[in-house]
């Protein structure tokens, strides 16, 4: 056998095995979803999203790299984006009209400032760049965005909007020279 | 071969750096092929060599970067070295036991018995023995003359030997085609 289809064949064996290994995250996106699911989201828009954060997951994870280190940090910081306003629901508020925008989307933007800033530090801590950042702030949003939905499409830009305003001052005082 | 070199080669594919494959492909065949070599005989060291470096390609996204990468990497082999073994065995093992071998006969005249000479290895051994087993029972089979013509192959010569040699040879082949099929 040739040198090079050995190695064509080393390669494709390299990449199926770092797909193998990204398909482990599958259970860990399928947890929010879950718990999404059985706080009375609609199936169908948490499938959508679900499937989205599947595929950003598994991309990063193949890719490697700042971007594959972000998962982890931004699954986790999804979490934080998507339980509060969960829990409101949980709580008996009925998320409709003036009420929700009086407190639905506080909370959603709350909750996403809180995740930014565990992205920020999370990146700081490992010394990620921008594609660490872009990373985990996407996976964080997918996930939150399963909660917040609650509070319709305001509910969910209130939520990016808090994890972009809660990480990126992280980033910037930490940016090299100051 | 720099086990240091070879080790940040793994850690760097395991993070998903894709230069890092070139330097490491060039550093593990030949490293695989030497251990091979050693390990499974230089009849299954090409084969060996090859399912290790593929293995160890596929598995580069768990290496533990704690670990020297040179020992990561010829323990796969090694283990492939033993998996190869054994499909071989089974391989050998399927014919044998269903006398689907066509040259039994013509190795049995030829001195089979000696062949479990042929490796040291345990499969070669019981796969002998075996083979020396279906050989006697065809033989307890033909009738005594033929057995002493058949037995007597290279120690006797002249065209009244052949010809009875030749009679018993298909004598053989029949009772063996009879026990254990043409295949």
């Amino acid at each position: 056998m040739e040198t090079t289809d050995l190695e064509r064949r080393a390669r494709r064996a390299y990449e199926l095995g770092r797909l193998s290994q990204a398909l482990r995250v599958v259970p860990w996106v399928l947890l929010p979803a879950a718990v999404a699911l059985l706080c009375g989201r609609p199936a169908g828009l948490v499938f959508a999203l679900c499937t989205a954060a599947l595929a950003v997951s598994m991309a990063l994870l193949i890719r490697g790299g700042m971007a594959g280190r972000s998962v982890g940090p931004g699954l986790a910081a999804g979490w934080a984006a998507l339980l509060p306003p969960l829990l409101l629901r949980t709580a008996g508020h009925a998320c409709f009209g003036d009420s929700c925008m009086a407190l639905g989307l506080p909370v959603c933007a709350a909750a996403g400032a809180l995740s930014g800033i565990l992205i920020g530090r999370v990146v700081l801590l490992r010394g990620g760049g921008a594609a660490s950042w872009i990373g985990a702030g996407v996976l964080a949003g997918l996930t939150g965005a399963m909660g917040c939905s609650i509070g319709g499409t305001f509910g969910i830009l209130g939520m990016i909007a808090g994890v972009v305003a809660g990480s990126a001052p992280v980033l910037v005082l930490a940016r090299p020279g100051r | 071969m720099d086990r240091a070199e070879l080790t940040r080669l793994l850690v760097r594919l395991k993070d998903g750096d894709r230069e890092a494959f070139r330097p490491a492909f060039s550093i593990l065949w030949p490293l695989l092929r030497a251990f091979t070599e050693r390990y499974a005989g230089p009849g299954d060291a090409e084969d060996a060599a090859q399912a290790a470096l593929i293995a160890v390609f596929a598995r580069a996204a768990e290496f533990d970067e704690t670990r020297d990468g040179a020992a990561w990497a010829l323990g796969i082999a090694a283990w492939e070295c033993r998996t190869l073994r054994r499909r071989r065995q089974r391989r050998r093992e399927e014919p044998a036991t269903s006398g689907a071998r066509k040259c039994a006969a013509s190795d049995e005249m030829q001195g089979a018995p000696e062949r479990a000479s042929w490796s040291d290895s345990p499969e070669d051994t019981a796969l002998s023995r075996e083979l020396r087993r279906c050989v006697q029972q065809v033989l307890g089979e033909l009738r005594p003359l033929d057995v002493e013509t058949l037995l007597a192959f290279g120690t006797k010569s002249g065209a009244t030997y052949r010809k009875r040699f030749s009679r018993a040879v298909a004598r053989f082949r029949m009772a063996w085609r009879a026990r254990h099929g043409n295949d």
